[in-house]
Formats: C-alpha cells, sequence, structure tokens
C-alpha cells in the first residue's frame, strides 16, 4: 500500500487548486494559469495512476483508502479505484485541462470564481467516481450539483437562467429520491443485519429482503435516471446545454451524465440484485425509447448545440441498455460507451462553441459551405461527426458493437431495436454535417479559422478516439476486471419476456 | 440531586448581567451603550464557559437539569446570543435603539431560553418560556418609529398570551392528573395508567410549543412577525427561542410513557406533515427576503419534528445535531441580512440582493453558504444534520413522512436557489443604494457562523457523540 493518499489527492487537488484561482479573483492571467495548472498536474497524477498500477493485472481494486469518519452511524472516508473509475477519472481529466483551453479566450468575467467552479465540479466527480461508501458518494454527488447552477446560469447564452434553475430543480429533486433510496436501503440492512453501514462492500454482500428492494431500487434509478438523463426525465438537458458555456456543456456532456450511468453500474444494479430482474426490461424499453425518441428530435432541431444535446440522450440510452442487460460484453460495452461519448460529444460541443465564438450563432440555417472558408474546422467537424455515428476504426463503433452483442444474448429483440434506433442518429448526424460544412456557401461567413491552440484540443480528442477505435484492447482490459467483479454474485438478468 | 450555585452560574450570570445593565442604565446619566453591550458580551461569554464543564448528569433543586443535556442548551443559547449581541450592534446603533433595554433584555431572553431548555419542572418550564417571551415582545418591537417593528411586536404578544395561556392551562390539567409538577412523575403516575386528562394537557401544552416553534397550522404569524422585526433580533428570536423550545419538546418526547407514545407520535405526525408542506408550498410565492426565510425557517422545525416521530429510535440525537446546525444557519441569514439593510428599512424584495455578487462577493458568498445549508447541501452542517433527520424518519419506518418531507425540501430548492440567483445571476440595478459597512463584530459573528456550518458539515463526529451523550441522559 502507498503511503501517499493519492486517491484523496485526486479529489483535493482540483479543490486546493480551485480555491487558489477563486482567490486570484479578476486578475485573468492568474487565474487561468492556476486553473491550467492544476489541471494539467491533475491529469498527469491521473495518467501516472494509469502506469503505476499497472492496468487491471491485479484483480478489481489498484487502490484503496479507507478512515473512520462518523463509526457511530457506520459512515466511513473509504475509496476505492478499479479500471471503470481509473478511465473515468482520467476522462475527466483530460475534459478539464481541454475544458481550461477552451475557456482560455472565452471567459473574462470574473474569472477566479469561473475556475474555481469548473474545479470543484472535477473535485466532486471524482469523489464520486472513488466513494465506497454510500454516505460519501451522496456527498459528492450533491457537491456537483451546485457549481453546475452557477455555470450555467453566470456564463451561459440567452435563456440562461431559466436553463440554470431547470437543470438544478430536476437534478435535486431526483437526488432526495436517491437520498431516500440510500436511507431505506441503509435502514432495512441495519433492521435485518443489526449493523448499520453505508459500505458499498457490506450493502452488496446481504443484500435487503426482495420486497423492500423494489422500493429502494425504484427511488434510486429515478434519481440516476434524471442525471443520465434518461427519457422521460430528459426535459432539463436540452437547454442547459444549449444554454451552457462551452466548457460547462463538456462537462455536463462529458462528464456529470457519466455520473448517473456510473451510479446504475456501481450502486444501483449491484446493490439491489434482485430488484435489479423486473427493473432490466423497464429500463431496456426506457432506454430504447430514448434512443428513437430524442434520434427524431435530434433530427428536427435548428439550434447546433440542442442537436448536440439531444444527440447525447441517444449515446446514453445505448449505454443505459447496455448497463441494463447485465451481461458481461453489454456492460463493457456500455462502460466504454461512456468514455467515448465523453470524448466525441465533447469534441462536438466544443466545435459548436467555437463555431458560435466566430459567426455569433448557433442556427443551423445560418450555416453551410463552411468546408470552403474554415477547412481545418470542417474536416475536425466531419470526423468527429462520423465518430458520433460510429464509423468502423473510430470509437464509437466499438462500444456500440459490444453493447448491441451483448444485449442480443440477454435479449434479441432490445438488440435489434436498439439497432435499428441506431439507424435514425445516421439521419441527424448527416443532416447537421450537410447543414453546416456543405452545401452552398454563404458570402458573409468570414471568420479565421482553427489556431493552435484549438488545433491542440481537439487534436487531443481526436488521437483518443481514433486510438480507442483501432486498439481498444487495453481500455476493455481496465473495464472488464471490475465489471466481472461486480457481475459475479448478481443473478444473471433473464430476459426471456423480451 | 446538586445544590451549590457553581452548578447555575451560567443562569446567575445572565440573571446579574441582566440587572446590572439595567441598573447601570438607570442610575448612569450618560448611558454609555458601548460599556454596557461589552458587559453584555462578556456576560453571555461567561455564560456561555461555564456552561461547558460539569456533571454528565444532575438536577438543581428538583428544578433545573444541570447535567450534559441542560448544559449543552445553556452553552448554545448563550452562543447564540453572544452572535445576535454581536450582530446588533452597529445596526442598533445606526438606528438608535442601542441602550439598556436592549442588551439587558436581550440576556435576559438568553435566561428564559436557558431556563426552558433545562427545566425539569413545569413551572421552571413556564417561568422559562414567559420570561423570553416577554422579553421577545419588547425586543421586537425596540425600534422607536417604525410602524412595522410595533406592530410585529403587537401580534407576538397577542397570539404568545394565547399560546402562553393554553400552555398554563395544560399544565393545570397534566397536574391535575398526575398530581406532580416534576415533568417526569407528573406524566407517568406511581401505579397508575395516565389517562385522558394528562393526554388533553399534553394536547394543550404541544399546541403551545407549536406556536412558539411556528409548526403549520400555527405558523402563520411568523412571517409578519420576522418581517417587521429588526433583522438581528428577527435571527435571535429564530434561533434562540426556537432552540429553546425545541429542547423542551425533545425533554417531553423522551419522558413521555409509553402509553401515550401512540397519541403523541400521531400529533407529532401531522404537525410535521402539515409543515413541511405547507411552510415550503407559502415560501414558493414569497418575494420578500425576511419573509421566504421566515418560511424556510418554518419549514425546518418540521424536518426536525419528523425526526422526533423516531425518538423511540435514536431520534433525538439526530434533532438535537440540527438544532445547533439550524441556529447558526438562521442566525446567518437574518444576520446578513441586518448587515445589508439600509437604515431607513430592512431589506425588503429579494430584487433588492441583485448582482450583490458583483459588488460584495464575501457576503454574497456567506448568504449562498447559509442557503445552501438550509436547502441541504454539502458541505455544510446542514447537509449532514439534514441527513441525520431523514435517517431518524426513515429508521423508524416513518417512510411516508419522509416522502413528504422530500417533496417539501424538492419545492424548498426553487426558493433557495431563488435567493442565490438574486446575487449571482442578476445585474444589479442602476443607482442601487449601496449598503453600509459592516463593523469588525458582525464580521466576527459571520465567520464565527460560516466557520461553524463547515465544520459541522465536514467533521460532524465530535457534536455527534456529545448530542448522543446528551440525549442519553434524558431516560430517566
Amino acid at each position: 500500500m502507498l503511503s501517499v493518499p493519492l486517491l484523496s489527492l485526486l479529489i483535493l487537488l482540483p479543490l486546493a487548486g480551485g480555491l487558489l484561482a477563486l482567490a486570484c479573483g479578476g486578475r485573468l492571467r492568474l487565474a487561468r494559469g492556476a486553473a491550467l495548472i492544476t489541471a494539467l498536474v491533475e491529469l498527469a497524477l491521473a495518467s501516472g495512476l494509469l502506469t503505476l498500477t499497472g492496468g487491471a493485472a491485479q484483480g478489481p481494486w489498484l487502490l484503496t483508502e479507507s478512515a473512520p469518519w462518523l463509526p457511530a452511524l457506520g459512515i466511513s472516508y473509504s475509496l476505492g479505484l478499479d479500471g471503470v473509475s481509473l478511465l473515468l477519472v482520467l476522462l475527466t481529466a483530460l475534459l478539464q485541462v481541454l475544458c481550461v483551453l477552451v475557456s482560455w479566450r472565452q471567459i473574462d468575467d470574473r474569472p477566479g470564481l469561473y475556475y474555481f467552479l469548473l474545479l470543484v465540479i472535477q473535485g466532486g466527480v471524482n469523489g464520486l467516481f472513488l466513494a465506497q461508501d454510500l454516505f460519501l458518494f451522496y456527498l459528492f454527488w450533491e457537491l456537483q450539483l451546485i457549481p453546475m447552477f452557477f455555470l450555467v446560469g453566470m456564463w451561459g447564452h440567452e435563456d440562461r437562467v431559466r436553463a440554470s434553475f431547470k437543470l438544478v430543480l430536476f437534478t435535486l429533486a431526483g437526488s432526495l429520491l436517491l437520498l431516500l433510496g440510500i436511507l431505506g436501503l441503509y435502514a432495512s440492512h441495519g433492521a435485518a443485519t443489526g449493523s448499520y453501514t453505508f459500505s458499498l462492500a457490506a450493502l452488496a454482500g446481504t443484500p435487503p429482503a426482495a420486497g423492500v428492494q423494489g422500493w429502494i431500487l425504484a427511488a434510486m434509478l429515478i434519481g440516476f435516471a434524471v442525471k443520465v438523463p434518461l427519457v422521460p426525465l430528459h426535459t432539463w438537458l436540452p437547454e442547459a446545454h444549449t444554454q451552457a458555456p462551452t466548457a460547462g456543456s463538456v462537462l455536463l456532456a462529458g462528464v456529470l451524465l457519466k455520473t448517473g450511468a456510473y451510479a446504475i453500474f456501481r450502486v444501483a444494479l449491484p446493490l439491489l440484485p434482485w430488484a435489479a430482474v423486473p427493473a432490466a426490461p423497464v429500463l431496456m424499453v426506457l432506454a430504447l425509447a430514448g434512443i428513437f425518441y430524442a434520434g427524431w428530435i435530434a433530427r428536427a432541431q435548428e439550434d447546433l448545440k440542442r442537436l448536440v444535446a439531444y444527440s447525447s440522450i441517444t449515446h446514453l440510452g445505448l449505454v443505459v441498455l447496455g448497463l441494463a442487460a447485465w451481461d458481461l460484453m453489454s456492460v463493457s460495452g456500455a462502460v466504454l460507451q461512456m468514455i467515448n461519448h465523453g470524448l466525441s460529444t465533447s469534441a462536438l460541443f466544443i466545435l459548436a462553441g467555437l463555431l458560435q465564438a466566430r459567426l455569433g450563432t448557433r442556427r443551423l440555417a445560418d450555416f453551410g459551405g463552411l468546408w470552403g472558408a474554415l477547412p481545418r474546422f470542417s474536416a475536425f467537424f466531419l470526423f468527429f461527426a462520423m465518430a458520433s455515428l460510429g464509423l468502423p476504426g473510430l470509437n464509437n463503433f466499438v462500444g456500440e458493437l459490444l453493447v448491441l452483442l451483448g444485449t442480443y444474448r440477454a435479449s434479441p429483440v432490445a438488440a435489434v431495436a436498439g439497432f435499428i434506433g441506431l439507424a435514425v442518429g445516421v439521419m441527424y448526424v448527416l443532416r447537421m454535417v450537410q447543414a453546416t460544412i456543405f452545401g452552398p456557401a454563404r458570402e458573409d461567413l468570414a471568420a479565421p479559422d482553427l489556431n493552435s491552440r484549438e488545433m491542440l484540443v481537439l487534436g487531443v480528442l481526436a488521437a483518443a478516439v481514433l486510438y480507442i477505435g483501432l486498439h481498444p484492447g487495453p481500455v476493455l482490459e481496465l473495464i472488464e476486471g471490475p465489471v466481472r467483479a461486480l457481475l459475479a454474485p448478481g443473478p444473471r438478468v433473464a430476459l426471456a419476456v423480451f | 440531586m446538586l445544590d451549590g450555585w457553581p452548578v447555575i452560574a451560567p443562569l446567575a450570570i445572565l440573571a446579574l448581567g441582566g440587572g446590572l445593565i439595567f441598573c447601570l442604565g438607570a442610575f448612569w446619566a450618560g448611558r454609555p451603550s458601548g460599556l454596557l453591550w461589552w458587559l453584555a458580551v462578556l456576560a453571555s461569554l461567561a455564560a456561555g464557559l461555564f456552561a461547558l464543564s460539569g456533571p454528565a448528569t444532575g438536577v438543581y433543586q428538583g428544578l433545573l437539569d444541570v447535567g450534559l443535556y441542560g448544559r449543552l442548551f445553556t452553552g448554545l443559547l448563550a452562543l447564540v446570543c453572544l452572535l445576535a449581541l454581536l450582530l446588533v450592534r452597529r445596526y442598533a446603533l445606526a438606528r438608535g435603539f442601542a441602550g439598556e433595554e436592549l442588551y439587558g433584555l436581550m440576556l435576559l431572553a438568553a435566561l428564559g431560553m436557558a431556563l426552558t431548555a433545562g427545566a425539569m419542572h413545569w413551572l421552571a418550564f413556564f417561568l422559562g418560556l414567559e420570561m423570553l417571551s416577554i422579553c421577545l415582545y419588547i425586543l421586537l418591537a425596540m425600534r422607536k418609529g417604525a410602524d412595522q417593528s410595533m406592530e410585529a411586536g403587537l401580534k407576538y404578544f397577542i397570539l404568545g398570551a394565547v399560546a402562553s395561556s393554553l400552555v398554563v392551562f395544560g399544565i393545570a390539567l397534566i397536574y391535575a392528573a398526575g398530581g406532580s409538577l416534576l415533568m417526569g412523575p407528573s406524566l407517568t403516575p406511581a401505579g397508575q395508567a395516565p389517562g385522558g386528562l394528562t393526554l388533553l394537557g399534553l394536547g394543550l401544552v404541544l399546541t403551545g410549543l407549536a406556536f412558539k416553534l411556528s409548526l403549520a397550522p400555527l405558523h402563520v404569524w411568523a412571517p409578519d412577525v420576522y418581517e417587521g422585526a429588526p433583522a438581528p433580533i428577527t435571527a435571535f428570536l429564530a434561533a434562540g427561542s426556537k432552540a429553546a423550545v425545541m429542547a423542551a419538546l425533545i425533554r417531553l418526547c423522551a419522558l413521555l410513557p409509553n402509553g401515550l407514545w401512540p397519541y403523541w407520535v400521531l400529533a407529532l405526525w401531522g404537525l410535521a406533515a402539515l409543515t413541511m408542506l405547507a411552510a415550503n408550498l407559502s415560501a414558493l410565492r414569497e418575494e420578500k427576503a425576511k419573509r421566504l426565510l421566515a418560511y424556510s425557517s418554518a419549514a425546518q422545525m418540521g424536518y426536525l419534528v419528523m425526526a422526533l416521530v423516531g425518538a423511540r429510535s435514536g431520534g433525538l440525537s439526530a434533532a438535537l445535531f440540527f438544532l445547533v446546525a439550524y441556529a447558526l444557519m438562521d442566525l446567518g441569514v437574518f444576520g446578513m441580512l441586518g448587515v445589508l439593510s439600509p437604515v431607513r428599512r430592512d431589506l425588503g424584495r429579494l430584487g433588492e440582493l441583485a448582482g450583490l455578487a458583483r459588488r460584495h462577493p464575501w457576503r454574497a458568498g456567506f448568504l449562498v453558504l447559509c442557503v445552501l445549508s438550509l436547502a441541504g447541501m454539502p458541505p455544510t452542517g446542514g447537509f449532514v444534520g439534514k441527513l441525520f433527520l431523514f435517517t431518524a424518519a426513515i429508521k423508524a419506518g416513518y417512510l411516508g413522512l419522509a416522502l413528504l418531507g422530500a417533496l417539501g425540501a424538492a419545492a424548498a430548492f426553487y426558493y433557495y436557489f431563488k435567493v442565490v440567483a438574486a446575487m449571482y445571476l442578476q445585474e444589479p440595478p442602476p443607482g442601487a443604494e449601496e449598503p453600509p459597512t459592516a463593523g469588525p463584530a458582525e464580521v466576527l459573528a459571520l465567520g464565527i457562523i460560516a466557520a461553524g456550518l463547515l465544520w459541522l458539515g465536514i467533521f460532524p463526529g465530535w457534536l455527534h457523540g456529545l448530542a448522543r451523550a446528551a440525549v442519553a441522559t434524558l431516560g430517566g
């Protein structure tokens, strides 16, 4: 065991860096610099962990930390890092660096507070991905909600106040149901076993009676579904995404939505295995409904950011589909899809933000023929659009394939439906590409092409997309160990009903 | 039985301090309000410090709990009084009501609160309740020339008098049935089961307490009174009198015989459910800062009573923990409103907070901390406290009540974030009035409150342990 509390460092470093940025106040250069350095150090730390632990070879847990916090109530400060959380922490760290770079010229109003909020989100999310105690998990769950309210509300676009209120009301109301679920689990576990604990391992070891599980799972799933977001609890997302500043959209899509899916994967289904069986078809239907519905709606969007936002819902629908099938392959694919979506959708949001900064509009009708004026931009746009579409050789293809194949083993009908749903996706992506970079050029679209900072940001993302698309082995290796460990004890979700 | 004055030193200090301040004010021609303020601060500080040490259990003359529970509340109430004194100084000076009446009455009110919280005898309890109420009637109406302040005092007085009469009649009935004025024995008379008369008496007492705690449907006075009173006094009222009365309610829950428990819990259930819903829903449409926070403070009491239904399964310590956090939060929000208020009148509409974050980032940040704590967000004491409350209700098997509470809390997010949005998302109107500069005393008080809220949120273990130990001494 290492003597340096590396996991706590992952959480505390962004918080400390955030406070530093906050202390810089209105001094733009200082605040920006503090944020960039913090984000870079955090990325180095996360990548260091990847090499240090040498992948998934040593069983599910790569690193753990534990200390008593409120022993009288069975609450402990315990963190654990496995392949899945490592990947998510790494993704967050990468996106954070890019977020700071993307905001470089965009944000000049109260930069200290802005970077403070960005970094607090990172600290909270890292805590969430590492928490091995439900109380701690809930604490971090709540902690990451508030900064986004400010980010959207203070630095967002024209309709930002409404969007930030909707965001906070939906997510907080969901988290209250989650709280009731957690407390219900805590109380029923304590009443049954005599030991009151919030420890994930202990709770998973002795699940509560089957009768109670349904209620608890329902409360938890509603809380998580708001975040994912699952139709019909998704209405806050398009608005929040559309109104958020670019970095906000990136964090929202790349990281915060993942917390919902991650929670279903780590908390809801493993802790309540018996209720998960009847819940799986429901989840699948909702996930499929999301894929079709959001894909259809995306097709009709006039606003580029809104279109990408709806595409997020379809991608995460596929993630939930894979999780609900609860099969080694489908769950691994779902986890991989979380990473993939974080890479490709973030890139699309960044591109949309760049376009808005240059042309002052997000309306598809205002674009067209950009390939002539902005060739670099257009090349990246096409590349990430294709990645989002699931072109073989790019990252999403691998994840989608795994999810669908795994789901097929659990429920062929659902898998086929999911496959057809993906075809809907082709339509909106093609429309988006067509409306933006192809077609007749509009004469007044004169704007500078990407500068080197922007090229760097997008280049890094493109490299990651290509790497996972061409050589997914090492990433999947990291994912499969923890997934296997989580899947092992629970009953297999047989979906003969489908 | 403990006798000897050291055990009641905190109360004696408050009483003597109050008396001394009145005498000095009356007989010292110059009415040195600065000196009197220092005296009051020292008295409340000394009372708090004296409350720190002592035996775990003990009863003074059969009247007062001087054990851990009583001392914990005496300490808390002395702290509330101290913080309120720090907050009220500049405010009162600028508005011309600083003087021996203000400081003396605040000490005496704190004495009444401590008596109420520590009483083990119905007479001591009633004495404390009356003392805190009468002092508060005057304090609320203290601001000279302000009609609203006068109206607030009068409203609180008339309704409070009715509540007091209900309590005293209830006590009479309990005495008639139980033959004792000691709280414990009066509820569990030797050799006979407690009957309907006791129950009726308890119901009347509970009604009176519900008024003081602003539990629905007896909460309608709170917004008017809170709005009319000078903001620091509102802070004192909201934090202190509720903590004291809640201490008594917690004690009653512990002392209640099993035979009466089912009726009692039914009443608590109803009060909690109604309060959580009514107060939160009323606050949704409120546009005035103090009224909104008055409803919020009523709703917080609703959550607290929700935990009391779990009194038989460890809910009391949760309530105690939350009460401490609650006192800090309400002192914080109302104290900050006092700091921000222009001299002519107190801050009114939420819109007056617009753009505060840009002009005064520290003040806005402080208010956000308190409001997030009220909403139950980490990393504040309100988060841990609310978690304890919900745990207590669910552990006791009241899932439906917890669900109602969650509904109320979900609605509450809307109005709490309205406060935050006003400060951060709205631009200041052109020509907005610049709030006065805060004095060092206020800064100190707000700093203590902020540190306390964060400390309770991050290291709740110490207070939770203390609360459990204190509640354990109540059982007898």
